[in-house]
C-alpha cells in the first residue's frame, strides 16, 4: 500500500505584525486527504497562519520558519512565491467576501478560472457540476444576483461550489460556516467531508467554535496566544483529560439536557402575549397559530432561516401586521391600536439579537444604555447613571470606557451591550433573536450565562427565536418548532427532545447532538 | 470573531488635513479680528501712497489706482469677506442642513414634498439663486442670499443622511421597543450634526465664500465703500494688465480662505454645504 501523499511540512513558522508576536514556532505536517481543526479564539495565532499560507501575508508581518509543499524543497516562509500545489481558500460569508455590485456567480466563476486557469465559460460549467455534486446546494442561476439578495446559507453554499470546483490540493476553511444554524453547519459540513474524500484535499478548517470541530471528528489543535495547548482527536480533548484550557473550551459546547427537569410552565401566571389565529401564509387555508405567553415564562421559536419564526415574532410585536389573526399584548389587542399607542406598549419590550447593527454605531456605550431610560422616565442623571453602572457591571462591560461608541466595540461586546440596555428597560417580554450566532466558544459561553441571568433576577418573559435547540432549552422552557410558516409541534422542550414528533424536528435536534462527546437522544 | 474590541484608529491623512485646515482658518481669524491693528491704513483710505506703486518695503503689496494700500485693503476686505461668509454658512447650515434633517423625520407626504421641492432648487446653480434673491431683496442681504442659495443643497444632504438613518436596522430595533420618533431625531441632530458640525461648517464656508466673492465680482455683493475680496479683484480688472498685484494679492487671501476652510472640511466636496 502506498504512503499517503504529504501536501504541507511546516516547520517552525513563527508570524509577527507590527512587532505583535502572533504565531510561535508553530510546525504542522498534513497528509492528502487529512483534516486538522485548528480550534482557538480571535488573536490565538490560527489567522496568521491563514494569511501565510493563503498568500494574504501583509507588509507588516515578520515571517519565519520553512514552508514544503507536497515533494517540493523547503523553502522559507516569508518568500512570496506561487506554490506549487493548487490552495484554495473558504471564507465565512459573515466576512462579506463578494464585491457588493457584482453578481455572485460571476464572481464565483472568475475565482475558479483564475484557480484553474481556464475561460470563464469552462469555469462557469466546472462551478455548476460542482454544485449539482454538492447535493443541497442551489443552482447555478439562483447565484446569478447580487449579493444583498442571497442570504448567508445560499452563500455559504456558493462558496463551497467554487472551492471544490478548484479541484484543491489543501483547502483553507476560514471559519467558513460561522453565522449559521446547526442544521445548516451539518448540512455543509457532510457535504464537505464527501467533497474531500472524493477529491482527496487536505483540510485545514479554522473554527473558535466547537460545533464543527465536533461534527468533522478530526485532528483538532488547541490554540491559544500563539501557540500550541495541545494536539488530538476531538474524542480524547473532550474526555476531560487534557489542558485546563481545552476542558474550559470543551466545556463550552453547548449540550442538550435530555433529563433537565421541567421549568415554569408557559400555563402559570398572568397572560402577557396572546396570539389567536395567526396565519402567516395569509390564503387562509389552514389553521393559524394560537398561543400564549404569560408573565415570566419563556418559549422558544425554533426553525431555520424562512421557517416564519422570525415574521411570527415582528407580527406579534406590531411590527407587520399579519395577514390573518390577533394579537393581544398585555391585555391589548395590538390591532386596534395606533401607532403611537402600539409605540407605548413596546416600551416593555426588549430587543436582543445577533444581528451586529442592532445598535446605533454612532452612539456612545453610555449614550446606548441611557437612551430607554431618558426616552421613557423622568429621571436625575445620578440615578440614570446609576442604573447604567449597575446594567453595565451585571455584563461585564463596566471596565469599558463608556465614551467609545459601538462602532468600536467587538460583536461580543455589541451582543452584552444589547443586555445591558434590555435590563435598564426592565421589560415584560425580551425577544431574544439568536443571540449566539457567530460567537466563539468562550463568548457564547459568557452570553449564555448573561442571558440566563437577566431571565433569573428581573423575570422578563422570553421569546427566543433560533435554529438551535441548545440555545433554546438554555433560554426557554417550551418551544414551538416552526418550518414552511407553519406550526409542526410545541410543548415543553424536554417533552420534544425525548419524543419529537415530526422529522424536521428530529433533524434539528441530531444537528446539536454529538455522539461521543454529549450525551445522546434516547431511542425515539 | 473578537473578545476584545479594537482600540478606535482615526485616518491620520484626514485628521492632518482637517489641523492644518483649521490652523489656517484660525490664523486668518486671528488676522481679520486685528485687521484694524495690522493695517497701514483705514479702510477705503485713499492717496496713502502713489498710484499703482509695485511691491516695496513701504507697501509690500502695493498700491492701487486710487493710491490705497494693498495690504490694508486686503486685510479690510478679507475681514469683510470672511464675516460674511461665516453669517451666510450658519444660514445653510440652519435653514438647509438643519432644516433637512428635522424634514425627513416629518409625516411621509409632507417630507417628500419638502425633498422635492429642495431638490429641484438644488438643481439651480446656487450663483443664479443668489443673484436671484439679491434680485428680489437689496444688496444689502448678499449673506443671507448666499446662504439662501447654498441652503437647498444643504437640505438635500441632512434630509438623506437622517433617511438612511431612519430606515436602518438600529432605527427598527429601537421603534420596537417604544423608542419614540422624536428621540430618535434627537439622535440624529446629535450624531449627524454634532459630531460632523466641524466639517460642515468648513464645507459650507468654502461654499458661501466662493458665491458671496462671485456675486461681488459680478457686481451684485458688496457695494463701496464697504469691499469684500470678489469687489477688489472686480475693481482690479481695470489695470490688471499693468498692475498684476491689484487683483493678485486680494485673489490670494481669498484662495487661501476656501483653501483652509476646504482642508478644514479634509477636502471633502467643497462646493457642497
Amino acid at each position: 500500500m502506498s504512503e499517503p501523499r504529504r501536501i504541507l511540512e511546516l516547520t517552525e513558522l513563527s508570524v509577527a505584525h507590527a512587532g505583535v508576536p502572533e504565531l510561535d514556532r508553530f510546525s504542522l505536517t498534513l497528509e492528502a486527504g487529512e483534516t486538522v481543526v485548528m480550534l482557538g479564539d480571535a488573536g490565538s495565532g490560527k489567522e496568521a497562519l491563514i494569511r501565510v499560507l493563503g498568500g494574504f501575508a501583509e507588509k507588516s508581518d515578520e515571517i519565519s520558519g520553512t514552508v514544503r509543499f507536497a515533494d517540493t524543497e523547503a523553502r522559507p516562509a516569508a518568500k512570496r512565491a506561487r506554490p506549487p500545489i493548487r490552495i484554495a481558500y473558504l471564507p465565512s460569508p459573515l466576512a462579506q467576501p463578494f464585491v457588493g455590485h457584482v453578481p455572485v456567480l460571476s464572481q464565483l466563476s472568475r475565482v475558479v478560472a483564475r484557480k484553474l486557469g481556464s475561460p470563464l465559460t469552462t469555469a462557469q460549467e466546472e462551478l455548476r457540476l460542482a454544485l449539482e455534486r454538492l447535493g443541497g446546494a442551489p443552482p447555478l442561476f439562483v447565484f446569478d444576483q447580487k449579493p444583498r439578495l442571497l442570504d448567508p446559507l445560499t452563500m455559504a453554499w456558493g462558496l463551497l461550489g467554487s472551492v471544490t470546483a478548484q479541484t484543491p490540493d489543501l483547502v483553507l476553511a476560514d471559519h467558513p460556516f460561522a453565522d449559521l444554524g446547526p442544521t445548516a453547519i451539518r448540512t455543509l459540513l457532510a457535504a464537505l467531508s464527501a467533497e474531500q474524500k472524493r477529491l482527496g484535499f487536505a483540510l485545514i478548517y479554522t473554527t473558535g467554535s466547537l460545533q464543527p470541530a465536533a461534527r468533522l471528528g478530526a485532528r483538532v489543535i488547541v490554540m491559544r496566544g500563539g501557540k500550541v495547548i495541545e494536539e488530538g482527536a476531538v474524542a480524547r480533548l473532550a474526555s476531560g483529560h487534557a489542558h485546563a484550557y481545552t476542558n474550559t473550551l470543551f466545556k463550552a459546547l453547548p449540550q442538550l439536557e435530555f433529563d433537565k427537569p421541567k421549568g415554569r410552565s408557559a400555563a402559570r401566571g398572568q397572560p402577557l402575549l396572546q396570539v389567536y389565529g395567526l396565519d402567516l401564509i395569509g390564503d387562509g387555508r389552514r389553521e393559524g397559530i394560537t398561543f400564549e405567553l404569560r408573565r415570566g415564562a419563556s418559549l422558544a421559536l425554533v426553525g431555520e432561516e424562512g421557517s416564519g419564526r422570525r415574521e411570527l415574532a415582528r407580527a406579534v410585536l406590531g411590527l407587520d401586521r399579519a395577514p390573518i389573526g390577533r394579537v393581544v399584548f398585555d391585555a391589548v389587542d395590538l390591532n386596534v391600536l395606533t401607532q403611537t399607542m402600539t409605540s407605548r406598549l413596546r416600551r416593555r419590550v426588549a430587543f436582543i439579537t445577533g444581528a451586529d447593527d442592532a445598535l446605533d454605531p454612532r452612539m456612545s456605550l453610555w449614550d446606548t444604555v441611557d437612551e430607554p431610560l431618558r426616552a421613557h422616565l423622568n429621571l436625575s442623571g445620578d440615578l440614570v447613571g446609576g442604573y447604567r453602572e449597575a446594567a453595565l457591571k451585571r455584563v461585564g462591560l463596566s471596565s469599558h470606557d463608556g465614551r467609545r461608541t459601538v462602532a468600536t466595540l467587538s460583536a461580543f461586546d455589541k451582543r452584552r451591550l444589547q443586555v445591558a440596555r434590555a435590563i435598564v428597560g426592565a421589560p415584560l417580554l425580551a425577544v431574544v433573536d439568536e443571540p449566539l450566532r457567530g460567537l466563539d466558544a468562550f463568548a457564547q459561553t459568557v452570553m449564555r450565562e448573561v442571558l440566563t441571568d437577566f431571565r433569573t433576577q428581573q423575570g422578563p418573559a422570553f421569546l427566543v427565536i433560533t435554529s438551535d435547540f441548545t440555545v433554546a432549552q438554555a433560554l426557554a422552557d417550551d418551544a414551538m418548532v416552526l418550518k414552511d410558516r407553519k406550526l409542526l409541534e410545541r410543548g415543553p422542550i424536554v417533552d420534544i427532545l425525548k419524543s419529537p414528533r415530526d422529522p424536521y424536528t428530529k433533524g434539528l435536534i441530531e444537528a446539536v447532538t454529538f455522539p461521543g462527546l454529549s450525551q445522546s437522544p434516547p431511542a425515539v | 470573531m473578537s473578545l476584545t474590541s479594537p482600540a478606535p484608529s482615526t485616518p491620520v491623512l484626514s485628521t492632518a488635513l482637517r489641523l492644518i485646515g483649521w490652523g489656517g482658518l484660525g490664523l486668518i481669524a486671528v488676522a481679520v479680528s486685528l485687521s484694524d491693528f495690522l493695517a497701514h491704513a483705514p479702510a477705503g483710505a485713499a492717496g496713502v501712497g502713489p498710484m499703482l506703486s509695485a511691491p516695496s518695503e513701504a507697501f509690500p503689496f502695493g498700491t492701487d489706482l486710487l493710491g490705497r494700500d494693498l495690504l490694508s485693503e486686503t486685510l479690510h476686505g478679507l475681514s469683510v469677506t470672511a464675516g460674511h461668509a461665516l453669517l451666510a454658512a450658519s444660514v445653510a447650515i440652519l435653514v438647509g442642513g438643519l432644516f433637512g434633517a428635522v424634514a425627513a423625520r416629518l409625516p411621509r407626504a409632507l417630507s417628500l414634498t419638502l425633498r422635492a421641492g429642495m431638490g429641484v432648487l438644488a438643481a439651480i446653480p446656487a450663483l443664479l439663486l443668489a443673484i436671484l434673491v439679491i434680485g428680489l431683496t437689496a444688496r444689502l442681504y448678499a449673506p443671507l442670499a448666499a446662504g439662501l442659495a447654498a441652503a437647498p443643497l444643504a437640505f438635500v444632504r441632512g434630509y438623506d443622511r437622517v433617511e438612511v438613518q431612519s430606515k436602518s436596522t438600529h432605527a427598527e430595533y429601537a421603534r420596537a421597543t417604544g423608542i419614540a420618533a422624536s428621540t430618535l431625531l434627537r439622535r440624529d441632530l446629535t450624531y449627524e450634526f454634532r459630531d460632523t458640525l466641524a466639517t460642515v461648517a468648513a464645507r459650507a464656508l468654502a461654499a458661501v465664500t466662493i458665491i458671496l466673492s462671485t456675486v461681488s465680482f459680478l457686481g451684485f455683493g458688496a457695494t463701496p465703500p464697504s469691499r469684500d475680496l470678489g469687489l477688489m479683484i472686480a475693481a482690479a480688472k481695470a489695470n490688471y494688465l499693468q498692475a498684476w498685484w491689484t487683483a493678485a494679492f486680494p485673489a490670494l487671501a481669498l484662495v487661501l480662505l476656501i483653501l483652509c476652510a476646504r482642508l478644514a472640511a479634509a477636502l471633502g466636496e467643497g462646493e457642497r454645504p
